[in-house]
């Protein structure tokens, strides 16, 4: 379990950066085909936001922000887009993940279609890390028990 | 004969009296009961709108406010692409941050005070860099003298300042001017790690610093009028 510590000035420290933390993790999941970064460190940043609401705030204050129903479904989702993306290539005649066969469905060039495909599957990889990481804090400060046992 | 039938007449006529009455009370008391139940029912009614309509007004506004401050000051410099591909990504990115954290960043603020509050911050911080300067120098001389003239020491204070922001603002000012250091803050106290009477001498007998955040926050001075004009508002609509 973590005791929480009420310390004003790391609550109200973690109340004005987290907005600015989840954004910059989008940012860098966004912009990962122009810049360093991409969906890995992104959902890092991502997931970092919400365990520090858990270590600052404790564990239900996060759990109302995200709660773990919603995380399996950010895992499932991320893991879908990902393979989704892949497995809609294969399906147009083409390799997995080969996103020159995106142009037969979508109005763009062979290039745009290159960058969205991997805009796409930088957003599956980014939600999939973010929900992993947060169950992975969330088991850990929990026990590992399930929520009607605690 | 006679006078015996009469008292019984009169004692049953009494007590028949006496009955009637009861039941009367009893009538108005239920009657009355009704009433102030449907009154409080009623009042209970109007003070949820009314504590309804001003959460969904405050949560709309620190909706709007987050939105601002993260898309125009944060992702566009950050971004650097101004297509309309880039900025409804930026647009729909944001507005999931300002969905998922709202209630963080406006806790307890009126939006007519924030921009007094901005305004003041922003004259703060030039002060602030002056006495970081002066306590600087303060600090170089102590370490160039050899013998080291040091007395260190915590020292507890007080504080009058009542929000958590305006608290950590003075305790993060404490902590940038070199030679003290804010431990913790515990019921209102601070605890203060100071390498000599000199830094610490503000903290303790002027409370200069102290008066300037406490200006900044807006307290101590201000009267809120703008909360009596929103209820008047709200209950003159109802009506």
């Amino acid at each position: 379990m973590i005791i929480t510590y009420e310390d004003i000035i790391i609550r109200t420290l973690t109340r004005v950066l987290a907005p600015f933390l989840q954004l910059y993790a989008l940012y860098v999941i966004a912009h990962g085909h122009y810049s360093p970064g991409g969906g890995f460190q992104g959902g890092v940043i991502l997931a970092a936001s919400f365990i520090l609401m858990v270590i600052s705030f404790g564990l239900d204050m996060a759990r109302r922000r995200l709660s773990e129903k919603v995380d399996i479904i950010f895992l499932c989702l991320g893991l879908l887009i990902y393979s989704g993306t892949g497995a809609l290539c294969l399906a147009l005649g083409g390799n997995f993940l080969d996103y020159r066969e995106l142009t037969k469905i979508l109005p763009v060039t062979i290039a745009r279609a290159r960058a969205l495909g991997i805009l796409f599957v930088e957003t599956g990889v980014g939600f999939g890390v973010m929900a992993v990481m947060t169950s992975l804090v969330y088991d850990i400060s929990t026990g590992g028990l399930p929520p009607e046992r605690r | 004969m006679e006078v015996t039938v009469l008292i019984q007449a009169t004692d049953e006529a009494f007590k028949i009296i006496e009955e009637a009455r009861n039941r009367a009370l009893d009538v108005l008391n239920t009657s009355v009961r009704f009433t102030a139940e449907a009154k409080v029912l009623e009042e209970k009614k109007v003070q949820d709108i009314f504590k309804g309509a001003e959460r969904t007004k405050s949560e709309v506004l620190s909706f709007l406010a987050t939105f601002a401050l993260l898309f125009f000051p944060f992702w566009m410099p950050l971004s650097g692409f101004f297509d309309v591909f880039h900025l409804s990504i930026g647009v729909g990115c944001c507005a999931l941050v300002a969905y998922i954290s709202h209630d963080l960043l406006f806790v307890n603020v009126r939006v007519g005070d924030m921009r007094t509050i901005v305004k003041r911050f922003f004259a703060y911080i030039p002060w602030l860099l002056y006495q970081i300067y002066l306590a600087s120098v303060h600090v170089i001389k102590i370490v160039l003298k050899p013998k080291m003239p040091i007395n260190p020491r915590i020292i507890r204070f007080k504080t009058k300042l009542q929000t958590d922001i305006s608290m950590v603002t003075f305790a993060n000012s404490i902590t940038l001017t070199p030679g003290t250091i804010t431990v913790e803050i515990k019921d209102g106290e601070y605890y203060v790690h100071a390498i000599d009477e000199e830094v610490a001498y503000d903290l303790l007998y002027g409370g200069e610093m102290e008066d300037r955040v406490a200006h900044v926050y807006m307290e101590a001075e201000h009267v809120y009028v703008q909360d009596v004009l929103d209820v008047a508002r709200i209950y003159g609509a109802l009506r």
